[in-house]
């Protein structure tokens, strides 16, 4: 697989079949490349790293080491997934860092969301690295690339988010997946089993939470994102949006208002609504959450989220609103 | 054919790049600052998207004039594309009654060329500040919207064209069809 661009006469892959022959085809050339050798690999617990780790599993088996990095930024169960699914059930080799307390300790105080996503950037790369430097005689580095990143970089090597680990180590880059689109990725997990909540998982920042817990961000306020976010979510999934809506999640920013519960006065945060439909996300519309699911949603963060009294919803569409509010 | 697009700055000059991309054009984003000389065997050229007010100064509206004066090849303005074109033939902008931002409901009234196939009336997507106020003598209006009176225009005597608003993104319907309507310009001019 030396070259980056897509032969014409590729079929589209949207059935398990041309999945099957796809994955079939895959382990033969992952073998190929690897032969012997060990390959490392950064899991996100987004679907295309999932994909490359699920498919070098069935390549390489243990010869594959899996890195999952917790930020401390990620969403409520969402590492735990990530350890089952992979650990638990598929047998991997998966090394699991939690590095909560470091990431939010570098970021106690920092308001500036430029500075906090450099600062989320490269700790990642930090731990990874050190996790990287443990892992004797390591000479590949799986990549979750997909078509679109190689299309739209031009048909040069696609941008990477571990910085310049290739260089720095000399690893070769393993990218079994770079000739397919999303939705061939997506029926491809699919089929090597991974569960359909991580193959149709919402597009989600790096920086995660980071970005919407907005402004300095401490252990409450994003505890209350998190929880806020999980509710909205387990909402969606009963009314049926789940997979329909594009992107939906909660922001809570740094800002309080008056409330009161029980004759007690509050002094709480508001929880923000996002839920937006695009294609590429360059522009987009917001989604007509129909009054008596948002009532829901609404009820039930305001009585089990911590700290919060309000709860509101973002109208506005891209431009000029983005659609993360950081 | 060769079509390149000039970058003015906006924040969907990479997607201009894709729709035409996708319509199997060789394409290629260059800076503003692009001397002429490099872009005269080219088959057409948009002029893109900036940020506010670009259209009105100069300095960050580079060798746009140049282009516009020197090009015999079809050029197609979008947004501060669109205004610099206009102010460069005589007309006046300003800062716009009602400026629009995502949906606007456009009404086509040529469909000569640019729009050719394209409904009387469909949804577009904008963002801009300013307006054309006054349109060149040689230009003539093609499309309105309630909020803004001067949406497209196109140029009487030579293929120049320009639109308020953005065909490059999703949200605007028939907007790959009017790149297409543009490349068929083209290839009629070619001949």
């Amino acid at each position: 697989m030396d070259s980056n661009k897509r032969p014409d006469t590729m079929e589209r892959i949207t059935t398990p079949e041309l999945a099957d022959a796809f994955i079939k085809e895959q382990v033969v050339e992952l073998q190929k490349q690897i032969g012997d050798g060990k390959v490392l690999l950064a899991l996100s617990g987004g679907v295309d790293s999932s994909v490359v780790a699920a498919l070098l599993i069935k390549a390489i088996g243990k010869n594959l080491t899996c890195v999952h990095v917790n930020h401390g930024l990620l969403r409520k169960g969402e590492a735990e997934q990530v350890i089952d699914v992979f650990r638990n059930q598929m047998k991997a080799n998966l090394v699991y860092v939690d590095a909560t307390d470091r990431f939010l300790d570098k970021l106690a105080g920092v308001s500036d969301p430029e500075q906090k996503r450099k600062i989320i950037g490269a700790e990642f790369i930090t731990v990874f690295e050190e996790e990287a430097k443990k892992i004797e005689g390591v000479k590949f580095l799986g990549q979750g690339t997909i078509y679109p990143d190689i299309l739209e970089s031009n048909g040069v090597k696609a941008h990477h988010n571990v910085g310049g680990l290739p260089e720095k180590f000399g690893f070769e880059l393993v990218e079994p997946v770079k000739l397919l689109f999303k939705d061939e990725v997506r029926v491809v997990g699919k089929q090597l089993g991974l569960p359909d909540n991580m193959v149709y998982r919402q597009p989600f920042p790096g920086p995660g939470l980071g970005v919407r817990c907005t402004g300095a961000i401490t252990r409450d306020r994003l505890e209350a994102v998190r929880e806020s976010d999980a509710i909205l979510r387990e909402e969606f999934a009963k009314a049926d949006l789940e997979g329909k809506v594009w992107q939906y999640f909660t922001v809570v920013p740094d800002y309080r208002s008056t409330g009161v519960r029980d004759g007690k006065r509050l002094w709480d945060w508001p929880v923000i609504i996002r839920a937006v439909n695009t294609k590429d996300a360059m522009t987009a519309t917001v989604e007509e959450v129909p009054w008596p699911l948002l009532n829901k949603i609404t009820q039930r963060i305001l009585a089990e989220v911590k700290g919060v009294n309000r709860v509101l919803y973002d109208l506005s569409p891209k431009p000029c609103a983005t659609i993360e509010w950081e | 054919m060769k079509v390149y697009i000039v970058d003015n700055g906006g924040q969907w000059t990479h997607r201009e790049w894709r729709v035409l991309k996708y319509l199997d054009v060789e394409t290629k984003i260059v800076p503003n600052t692009t001397p002429f000389e490099e872009l005269k065997d080219l088959d057409g050229l948009i002029l893109s998207g900036g940020s506010p007010n670009v259209a009105s100064d100069k300095d960050a509206m580079g060798n746009n004039g140049e282009y516009l004066d020197k090009a015999e090849f079809p050029i197609f303005g979008i947004c501060a594309g669109m205004q610099f074109t206009c102010e460069w033939f005589g007309g006046k902008l300003g800062p716009a009654e009602n400026p629009e931002f995502s949906k606007v409901d456009l009404k086509i009234s040529n469909h000569a060329d640019l729009f050719k196939g394209i409904p009387d009336e469909i949804t577009v997507w904008a963002s801009h500040n300013d307006e054309v106020k006054v349109v060149p003598d040689n230009f003539e209006i093609i499309a309105t919207s309630p909020t803004c009176p001067v949406e497209a225009v196109r140029c009487k005597d030579r293929p120049i064209y320009a639109v308020q608003f953005h065909p490059e993104v999703e949200h605007t319907e028939y907007g790959a069809e009017m790149f297409q309507n543009f490349l068929d310009i083209i290839a009629d001019w070619k001949k």
